[in-house]
């Protein structure tokens, strides 16, 4: 029998693992395992399947053949596969953004009448933006006009995207010397897939800044785009308390979890959960209520805005069934485990697919249509309670773990929380950078991977920066694990936090780690880092400031993207393992060393988080010297 | 004794055997760490092509070693007890003879290092790596006499 | 039935017989006799110990517990001199104080009685007859001894002449080379290694030693050694003098046949053995670089001075002495060796002529060729990737029909898998 204390660190999920041990259920850990090895040549990267030449791959020990059939080399190859993955990250992100900025459009146009303007504040922000018209026009009108603006960017030829110009001076300065600000989301994208094509671009620097233009695109484009319209469609985020882990899920009710990326979806979910009519149909089936729960991105969206709580991160989703008490499982896009299916077929738990991209052999799909939202998933929602009368009370298992968490800290949220309500400013954080109270800041962001042990990646590289005095600023399925441990709660900065860090939290009453939302919200750490800058004493370029990134458990292209993004924008950035780079010495060597003298920021891969953390607070420490920051109050370091 | 075996018919030539191999006879153990060394350890086992098929191929452990003989510095032996050659790499001066003489192509030059490249069975983890990694099981490990049990279930 | 067994030679044809014996024989009595003042070592690494590659130590190939073990009767210092097969009797001398000048008269005379008698006396350098050969600083480059005279003479000196230009010439060029010194090779060939590999391989060889500091002269010769008592340059046949204190006698070795100069067995290049590595005379077996053997490319008896043919015939002539009754192969003509980093093998038959077809290729310094009679492969020679090129030597040795895979033999990397189905599969491989 595996070892569950090797496959998570997290109680819940080894509770489930043990539970299901014996039985006929395979978790992706089952399936990692059946995979090794993992094939070297695609470790490395050395492997080219772009053309019908091939499959080539590089000898990677310098004896068999150094070039692909058309002639492209380890370096080439290396590169153009890098650019791919980039290319099809920035492409989630941004076709999710595209996605809501329609949306908004067609609320505007009154087409959709499920969602409404919630934010009119940033709508007028946005809009002023993009110089559209604001006096004497209806929230509506303008909606339109910015939503028109939105999906301008995606489809521009020239650029450069709007959302470049939040950049600080200075950055794009650096961007337009390297010659990467995105002309358009879609073109970059498509642009790269043109540029991997068989026998264009060539030359390994040439691909990556081109990768680098792709993910600015996504980082200032697609994924802000989508952060933007989502706050304006839906409400900024603001603190709000929730539970997160497997224990949400209730024993005596009707569980839904949505899955995915979306956000439009689980907010129609969140209402339609609450409808008494709903609740009347559960009741009379046996159950005494719905619960509504969220898993990956999706949940984080839906718990910042309507506390729905979380039942976990990315390499829980199968376990979610495996507890026998899920009635339905809505998935929408990205990072949804075909695994999935699987495990529903040994208990009673529907799948039900929302969205036309993405659909599952043998899983029902119905369209998620934004024009009739409320009819829709009312019909899905009662395909959930009929589901209920299924269920085999026998084998349900819910671990009792949950930990209740503060999340919804947007940029907008933290310049308030700090300064007050009517000062608006980040100063305060400043001044506790300065003055030696706060390190630095880091945002550890990213996903789970069976590579590394659950949660431990991310867990154990915050701890380490908290120790350290450095905020940390989190999203996605690492905010997810925070929040599992703690780290969202206030009370965690006694616990964890350096004594500076402490006094910090302590007096504005946060948690040390601030849970920003989902995945395409890692643009909301961007939009901060602005803002740090802006409120002074802290340089000019996000690259001057004390800060660094890390994915400590990143699996996906989009955490190429972002990954690529932050360090393109100047952030040092620490991956979990490796990107499949390092069958090219040259390329390994470009995103570890020289790309910091193209953009001022570059990566590192370690798959110690310890180390990792070594790393980031090194590289903290050595910005704070540069800006001639005032030693550390509490501790020498 | 107990010999690598391969199955011609299930080999992919995905060469995982290779990068094992060669990962598992490094100092660092691990592809992504050893990748980087100047002098890489290579693969004692290699993946030949003829005819739409693959064969891999590594020492035979002959019951009568060309390598053997061959050896003018006496770097190669054969134990007689478990039928295994014995190659003692301090010894070896790197003259190439045991490739010129293996009639099965199993040993080749490392060139950078000066040293023959073949298979020791991972006589020091106690099972050879490319057993492990062949994700089809195209490479077996048995006596020879099982050997025939297996052909005859076929 | 234990009998008397003699063996001359501790070198590889005499070890390998040792071990054959003692495989099935524990009981009869060995003898191994050797000249030299060293236990067993491996003869051909001694360009190595010139080159400061190698420690002493490391040359050793059995040292003397393997003989302890074995239960043999080693003598070293031990010259045999004179075989008597009508009394069945090895005469030799002590030359253990072979530096004194009355060494005959000091020597006391040896009898060793034998039942049996292998004769692995090996060969030794052919010195040309040159006015000056004989001045201190010349010498022959084959044991350890010669190696420690010569690097005794490497501190004083700054300029060596290696007379030939095949195998041990150039090793001993190459070893000298790395000791700092310079290094003329003088040929009388246009190329080197004639008599090893062919010119296209010769002059990639002959270029990398250029490129690494080694001159070499072609199509010259020595006509003399100048110097009083030491040496100080030899002179060239067109009268050119190169100044020198070192000159490396390689043009070629001939086997050590003197000692049955006054018997009966037939000696042709080399001593005549049968299949069954016997000589004329019933209880006396030859092996190693003194037999003349039948080499199966050129199909006619020869001999093929070399370490693994010598073991090979060792093992066999101890089978057949203990009561076995192996026949020997056969032998051919194959060398590898490297120099600076480019490695070259080459076996049989390497030269062209009308009756041999020839394939190659060459790309950079990478070549390859395959010398075809009839249907069969006769010689080949790899230049710089040489893998694979046991698969040429099989094929040569079992005479197999290659004209299925003809197209493929000169493929980058042609194979084992591509002669699979050409020949039985000695060892098995595949699991179908």
């Amino acid at each position: 029998m595996p070892d569950v204390t090797k496959r998570s660190v997290d109680p819940a999920t080894q509770q489930v693992l043990k539970h299901i041990e014996g039985q006929p259920i395979k978790t992706t850990w089952d399936r990692h395992d059946e995979m090794q090895p993992q094939c070297g040549f695609g470790q490395l990267g050395i492997c080219c399947t772009n053309c019908y030449l091939g499959p080539c791959r590089i000898d990677p020990f310098g004896e068999g053949a150094q070039q692909g059939v058309c002639g492209a080399d380890a370096d080439t190859i290396v590169a153009r596969n890098l650019l791919r993955h980039i290319a099809a990250g920035a492409a989630a992100h941004s076709d999710h953004g595209r996605g809501v900025a329609h949306a908004l459009h067609l609320v505007g146009k009154g087409k959709i009448h499920d969602y409404h303007i919630q934010d009119e504040e940033k709508l007028k922000q946005m809009a002023k933006m993009y110089d559209i018209k604001i006096e004497g026009r209806s929230k509506e009108e303008i909606a339109v006009d910015l939503g028109d603006k939105f999906l301008g960017d995606f489809g521009s030829q020239e650029g450069p995207i709007k959302f470049i110009s939040r950049a600080p001076r200075k950055r794009i300065e650096v961007w337009k010397k390297a010659g990467i600000i995105p002309r358009g989301v879609d073109r970059e994208i498509v642009e790269a897939m043109h540029r991997v094509h068989i026998g264009v671009d060539n030359e390994y620097k040439s691909i990556i800044l081109h990768g680098m233009r792709a993910s600015l695109g996504d980082g200032w484009g697609g994924s802000m785009i989508a952060t933007e319209a989502q706050d304006i469609l839906l409400r900024t985020p603001e603190p709000i308390r929730g539970t997160v882990n497997l224990g949400v899920l209730k024993e005596d009710q009707v569980n839904i979890i949505v899955h995915g990326h979306e956000a439009l979806l689980p907010e129609a979910a969140a209402k339609v959960v609450k409808d008494p009519e709903m609740i009347k149909l559960a009741k009379e089936a046996g159950a005494n209520g719905i619960n509504l729960a969220g898993m990956c991105c999706t949940a984080n969206e839906v718990l910042m805005r309507h506390e729905v709580p979380l039942a976990g991160n990315f390499l829980q989703q199968e376990l979610a069934i495996a507890t026998g008490a899920v009635e339905m499982m809505m998935v929408d896009i990205q990072c949804i485990m075909p695994g999935l299916i699987d495990v529903a077929k040994c208990f009673h738990t529907e799948i039900i697919t929302t969205s036309e991209k993405a659909k599952f052999p043998g899983v029902t799909f119905i369209h998620f249509d934004e024009h009739d939202a409320i009819n829709i998933m009312k019909s899905i929602v009662k395909k959930a309670i009929e589901n209920y009368k299924k269920r085999d009370k026998s084998r349900v298992f819910i671990p009792k773990d949950k930990k209740d968490l503060v999340a919804g800290i947007s940029t907008e949220v933290i310049s308030c929380i700090l300064g007050g309500k009517y000062l608006n400013t980040f100063k305060p954080l400043n001044e506790a950078i300065i003055n030696g109270r706060i390190r630095g800041v880091a945002g550890v962001v990213g996903c789970n991977n069976p590579k590394i042990t659950h949660d431990y990646g991310h867990l154990t590289l915050v701890k380490e920066l908290l120790k350290n005095d450095v905020i940390v600023l989190s999203t996605g399925c690492s905010a997810i694990a925070c929040g599992k441990a703690g780290f969202l709660q206030p009370e965690a900065a006694f616990e964890a936090a350096g004594k500076g860090l402490k006094e910090v939290c302590e007096a504005v009453g946060i948690p040390p780690v601030l849970h920003m939302g989902s995945c395409v919200d890692n643009s909301r750490i961007l939009i901060a880092a602005c803002e740090v800058l802006k409120a002074g004493g802290l340089g000019e370029d996000i690259s001057d400031l004390p800060a660094a990134g890390a994915a400590p458990e990143w699996m996906s292209e989009k955490a190429i993207s972002i990954g690529f993004y932050f360090v393109s924008s100047g952030v040092f950035t620490v991956l979990g393992g490796a990107m499949p780079v390092l069958g090219s010495q040259n390329v390994t060597k470009f995103l570890t060393e020289d790309m910091e003298s193209v953009c001022g920021g570059k990566f590192a891969f370690e798959a110690d988080p310890l180390k990792a953390a070594t790393l980031m607070i090194d590289h903290i420490n050595k910005k704070r010297e540069a800006l001639r920051l005032r030693p550390m109050m509490y501790q020498g370091k | 004794m107990k010999k690598i075996y391969f199955d011609v018919e299930k080999c992919l030539g995905c060469r995982s055997c290779e990068l094992a191999c060669a990962v598992s006879h490094s100092a660092a153990k691990e592809l992504e760490k050893m990748i980087s060394d100047k002098d890489k350890s290579l693969p004692r086992i290699k993946i030949n092509f003829s005819k739409d098929k693959n064969y891999p191929m590594s020492c035979r452990h002959c019951k009568d070693p060309k390598c053997v003989s061959a050896c003018m510095a006496g770097a190669i032996s054969k134990d007689e007890k478990t039928g295994q050659i014995l190659y003692d790499e301090k010894k070896c001066v790197g003259c190439w003879m045991c490739v010129m003489v293996c009639p099965y192509g199993a040993i080749r030059p490392n060139k950078k290092v000066k040293i023959p490249v073949r298979c020791d069975l991972c006589t020091d983890i106690g099972e050879p790596q490319c057993v492990k990694a062949c994700p089809v099981k195209a490479i077996v490990y048995f006596e020879e006499s099982e050997l025939e049990k297996v052909k005859s279930k076929k | 039935m234990s009998k008397q067994i003699v063996i001359i030679g501790d070198s590889a044809a005499g070890v390998s017989a040792v071990d054959a014996i003692r495989k099935k024989d524990k009981e009869s009595k060995i003898v191994v006799l050797s000249d030299e003042n060293f236990p067993s070592y491996c003869r051909c690494v001694i360009s190595d110990f010139l080159a400061g590659k190698v420690t002493e130590d490391k040359l050793i190939y059995r040292s003397n517990e393997f003989f302890k073990e074995n239960n043999v009767e080693l003598k070293l210092s031990t010259k045999a001199i004179k075989v008597d097969p009508k009394k069945n009797r090895v005469v030799a001398e002590d030359i253990s104080d072979n530096k004194a000048e009355d060494k005959k008269a000091r020597s006391a005379k040896l009898q060793f009685d034998y039942d049996a008698l292998l004769l692995a006396t090996g060969a030794s350098p052919k010195f040309p007859d040159l006015k000056g050969i004989q001045k201190k600083g010349v010498f022959g480059f084959r044991t350890i001894q010669d190696t420690k005279d010569i690097l005794q003479f490497v501190t004083m000196a700054d300029t060596a002449c290696v007379l030939g230009g095949g195998l041990i010439g150039l090793k001993a060029a190459y070893g000298l080379k790395k000791r700092g010194l310079d290094v003329k090779v003088i040929i009388r060939s246009p190329n080197v290694l004639s008599q090893v590999t062919d010119k296209t391989s010769a002059e990639l060889i002959q270029k990398r030693l250029s490129e690494n500091g080694i001159e070499i002269l072609t199509g010259r010769d020595v006509s003399e050694i100048l110097g009083n008592g030491d040496i100080k340059a030899v002179k060239l046949d067109n009268n050119k003098v190169i100044a020198c204190q070192i000159v490396i006698a390689a043009k070629g070795v001939r086997p050590n046949t003197e000692i049955i100069s006054e018997t009966e067995i037939k000696v042709n290049e080399g001593i005549c053995v049968d299949e069954y590595m016997k000589t004329n005379i019933p209880n006396i077996y030859a092996a190693g670089d003194v037999a003349e053997t039948f080499d199966v490319t050129l199909n006619k008896p020869s001999v093929n001075a070399l370490w693994p043919h010598a073991v090979d015939q060792g093992k066999i002539s101890g089978a057949n002495i203990s009561g076995d009754s192996i026949k020997y192969d056969g032998s051919l003509g194959m060398n590898s060796v490297e120099f600076f980093d480019l490695p070259l093998v080459s076996m049989g038959i390497y030269k062209e002529s009308q009756n041999h077809e020839t394939l190659s290729k060459i790309y950079n310094n990478d070549y390859k060729k395959v010398v075809i009679e009839g249907n069969r492969l006769v010689g080949a020679v790899l230049v710089g990737n040489i893998n694979h090129s046991g698969v040429f030597l099989k094929l040569i040795r079992d005479k197999i029909d290659i004209s299925q895979i003809k197209d493929r033999l000169l493929n980058e990397n042609f194979g084992f898998a591509d002669i699979r189905d050409l020949i039985k599969e000695e060892e098995r491989i595949y699991v179908k």
